[in-house]
């Protein structure tokens, strides 16, 4: 065995006994195991090394924090009481719409910021309770939402992974719209479906709102909406005239969005929310950090060219294997980190076929990062807002989604006909396609009619 | 006095064990503040800063310094540009070896070594790059040279927004916001790295540069590396040196500059100039994904086992064995590219001759390493 592998395994071991055996928070677990990795590799302690990698997510611990700030704002305001009023007051009868649109409205932020943890901290918080209102279980509306807010970052328009990889393999950020909704929304609406359909109950409205809690609409009018909305419009507004508009960036929306909280609804003190807000988004943030450590090291040590090399120089069909497996799996780290490491030699090593198509396949397939623990930013995000404490819980809805996600990958990234195949089928004929997609609704809902009883189920009533 | 609780205390700990750290952090961070010193050699005529040419660079981590070398007779201008990127250190050596040797006859040759300035004083989170790399002159001293980010330092143009908008309307990720060779034609309004492009681009346009060169590396696995990459007025001239360099057993491609891909300087500068843009590109280990454990060494040597067994999998762009990708040899690639581009260019533009002498030869780089050519402080 190598240094390189040593080192990795070394690494490795001793982040699954702390943070397995001795259940030390990940964030230190990762640290140790950085600091491991030097010390088996000869470079002793590398202090600057350690603090270097912990910059690599500053601007992302910046967003979770504001971000969640912002939703302990429309928490305390009384705003996503009453969303949910609302919602469920116009929607509560419209099974597939409503799963459908709350499936849209998650993906939003996602669409415009590249970012899955928006989504799931905005609209996935508001989503959330609806769909615990309807009966689903909260594990359940976990995955929805954690799957509805990679759906989002992945969407056109904005794809930060694609357009990693395509910054280092120069490929301008151009002409991927198509393939992306080609990809991404049969396997939304499927997920949807799949996930939601026969969870959700028709409970008539008058039963429905008693075990609701009230809402201030009455009180505060539209003005309770202004913190979303200013959110969202800023958001806007950035992507869609930026040389206009200055770079805010999402912390500072964010921390806007939640001083506007304090004068737009139900009187709150900002200290108490924010340290409460603080406290539960720590964790995160120290396993940001600890996560940069522990590439920092890897790269130091070579460790990561030791892990990019041999995935790489698999024979063709591993190689392919190892494609759907390790974007995924070194999504742990970060899916953008996983479009970096992983995602550019692929594409490098791919190029020759249809590069659009090969570079959205590779970036969707490593979008599913997202939910790849001990990260997992849109799962374990998806598990605060809907109350729930394992993230494992919600992981498990998702494996069918995800691995259909990947085998989809899959095929446009070995098949450069199959891609061929696919633009016909959504372009040329496109009342076929409307067709065959309520045709795949419709077997998704019969293949799903026949609810079993869940463990976990939650009415609030 | 009331004691501190156990709580407490851990928490005062950790905050004294932070600041400790990062104290200690910070001296090996500022550290790399501190400018490389490139000496004048017999050539330089003058030493010019960026922000001559213009002025709001003027006190900013982006201003630069320029040097000239100016022949006694008049003839054509070709400008030059190192360390765009300084992850890619042999176009900076490349540049401080002209700076350091050649004496220009005819016409002016303008160099540039530090294009990105404020990149040069730190390093990429992740990449865990080495710091710095040293050479020994002749005369025993141990020059050292920067080893920074392919980007701006966020000290200097923070935060990233999420996506980059060209002003052509093409986007990138928000981290090419920071990248000097996706920002030009620059903006005399625009934050710090637009500032730089547009300064180079000035100088480009105030100079009347003829040929302009970006020197540049790539990671062997990347798919435009042993290249010029030419703008569609600089072709020919491109076709011609790659040619004539081929003679000298120098293999170098020709790519044409694509008009699609926005902000790059063979794109750019072309395009909002008279002058004929090229890029060069050459293979360098040290910035590569497949690197093994790195450091200056491999900055220097260029040899790595992970892209010995990448090219042996047909993974690479290049030719890759055993000896690697030493320093001597990328440096000598540029300088052999640059002197060709210019010989070719005088033959064919007769009153817009630039000629020089004194370029370190090729045999003497490999032979007695870039050491024999660089100056001492003394």
């Amino acid at each position: 065995m190598g240094n390189e592998a040593l080192v990795f395994v070394v690494m490795l071991a001793t982040f699954v006994v702390l943070s397995l055996r001795l259940k030390l928070p990940i964030g230190v677990a990762l640290m140790v195991a950085s600091i491991a990795g030097g010390v088996i590799a000869g470079l002793g302690v590398p202090i600057s090394h350690l603090v270097e990698g912990t910059f690599a997510y500053l601007d992302e611990i910046l967003i979770i924090a504001t971000a969640m700030l912002f939703m302990k704002g429309m928490q305390k305001s009384g705003l996503l009481n009453t969303a949910v009023y609302q919602i469920l007051q116009i929607f509560h009868n419209k099974k597939v719409f409503l799963l459908l649109s709350m499936m849209a409205l998650v993906m939003f932020p996602g669409l415009i910021t590249g970012v899955s943890t928006p989504s799931v901290l905005t609209t996935g918080a508001l989503v959330a309770p609806v769909l615990l209102h309807l009966g689903m279980s909260r594990s359940r509306a976990g995955a929805i939402i954690g799957m509805g807010s990679i759906f989002g970052m992945l969407a056109p328009p904005v794809n930060i992974p694609i357009m990693i990889i395509g910054a280092g393999i120069d490929m301008p950020y151009m002409g991927f719209t198509l393939p992306l909704l080609i990809l991404i929304i049969p396997v939304a609406i499927f997920t949807t479906l799949f996930l939601g359909y026969r969870h959700i109950k028709i409970i008539p409205w008058e039963e429905l709102k008693k075990g609701m809690p009230e809402s201030n609409f009455s009180q505060y009018g539209w003005k309770l909406y202004l913190p979303i909305m200013f959110v969202v419009f800023v958001m806007l507004l950035e992507k869609s005239i930026p040389h206009v508009f200055p770079n805010l960036g999402l912390p500072l929306i964010f921390l806007g969005g939640s001083l506007l909280t304090l004068v737009t609804g139900a009187p709150f003190k900002f200290s108490p929310m924010s340290k409460e807000s603080v406290k539960e988004s720590l964790p995160i943030m120290a396993l940001l950090a600890g996560i940069g450590m522990l590439i920092q090291i890897m790269t130091l040590t070579g460790a990561r060219g030791f892990i990019v090399v041999n995935i790489l120089t698999l024979p063709d069909i591993f190689l392919y294997l190892g494609i759907v497996i390790s974007l995924p799996l070194f999504g742990a780290v970060s899916s953008f980190a996983s479009a970096t490491v992983l995602g550019i030699p692929f594409s490098l090593a791919l190029l020759g076929q249809n590069e659009i198509w090969l570079v959205s396949a590779v970036a969707f397939v490593a979008g599913l990062g997202d939910l790849m623990p001990p990260t997992a930013l849109a799962g374990i995000f998806a598990a605060k807002v809907v109350g729930i404490k394992k993230y494992s819980r919600i992981l498990k809805h998702c494996i069918i989604p995800a691995i259909l996600m990947a085998i989809y990958g899959l095929f446009v990234i070995i098949d450069g006909e199959f891609t061929n195949w696919l633009e016909w089928f959504f372009l040329g004929f496109p009342i076929i396609t409307v067709v065959v997609l309520i045709l795949i609704i419709f077997f998704v809902i019969k293949l799903i009619r026949s609810p079993k009883k869940e463990k976990e189920g939650t009415v609030l009533k | 006095m009331k004691v501190l609780s156990k709580k407490n205390l851990t928490g005062v700990i950790i905050i004294v064990l932070c600041v400790g750290i990062a104290g200690f952090g910070s001296i090996e961070f500022t550290s790399q503040w501190e400018e490389d010193a490139v000496y004048a050699g017999p050539g330089v005529t003058e030493i010019k800063n960026l922000s001559d040419y213009f002025a709001d660079l003027k006190g900013t981590a982006g201003d630069t310094k320029v040097y000239v070398l100016e022949g006694e007779e008049p003839g054509g201008t070709v400008f030059v540009l190192g360390g765009a990127h300084p992850n890619e250190p042999a176009g900076m050596l490349a540049t401080v070896l002209l700076i350091e040797n050649i004496q220009v006859s005819k016409g002016k040759v303008i160099v540039i070594p530090f294009g990105n300035a404020s990149a040069y004083t730190h390093t990429e989170p992740q990449e865990a790059y080495s710091r710095e790399f040293a050479i020994e002159t002749i005369e025993g001293e141990e020059r050292t040279f920067r080893f920074g980010s392919r980007y701006t330092n966020p000290i200097h143009q923070w935060p990233d927004p999420d996506i980059f908008v060209h002003s052509s309307g093409q986007t990138l990720s928000g981290v090419e916001t920071r990248n000097l060779n996706r920002a030009f034609p620059g903006n005399p309004d625009g934050y710090l790295t637009k500032k730089i492009a547009y300064g180079i681009m000035e100088l480009i346009r105030k100079e009347e540069a003829d040929v302009s060169i970006d020197i540049h590396e790539a990671s062997p696995e990347y798919h435009i590396v042993n290249a010029m990459v030419a703008h569609q007025d600089a072709t020919s001239l491109a076709a011609e040196t790659s040619m004539e360099l081929q003679m000298e057993n120098i293999r170098i491609s020709v790519e044409s500059s694509p008009e699609r891909l926005r902000g790059l300087s063979h794109r750019e500068w072309g395009d909002f100039s008279d002058t004929k843009a090229i890029l060069f590109e050459t293979a360098n280990p040290s910035q590569g994904l497949f690197r093994g454990r790195g450091g200056s060494d491999l900055v220097l040597s260029g040899k790595d086992d992970f892209y010995l067994r990448a090219a042996e999998m047909d993974l690479l762009y290049v030719p890759y064995d055993e000896e690697g990708k030493p320093i001597e040899w990328r440096v000598n690639r540029h300088l052999r590219s640059l002197e060709m581009v210019v010989e070719v260019f005088s033959r064919n533009n007769p009153g817009r001759e630039i000629q020089f002498k004194n370029i370190p030869s090729g045999e003497r780089l490999v032979n007695e390493g870039i050491g024999a050519f660089l100056l001492s402080g003394e």
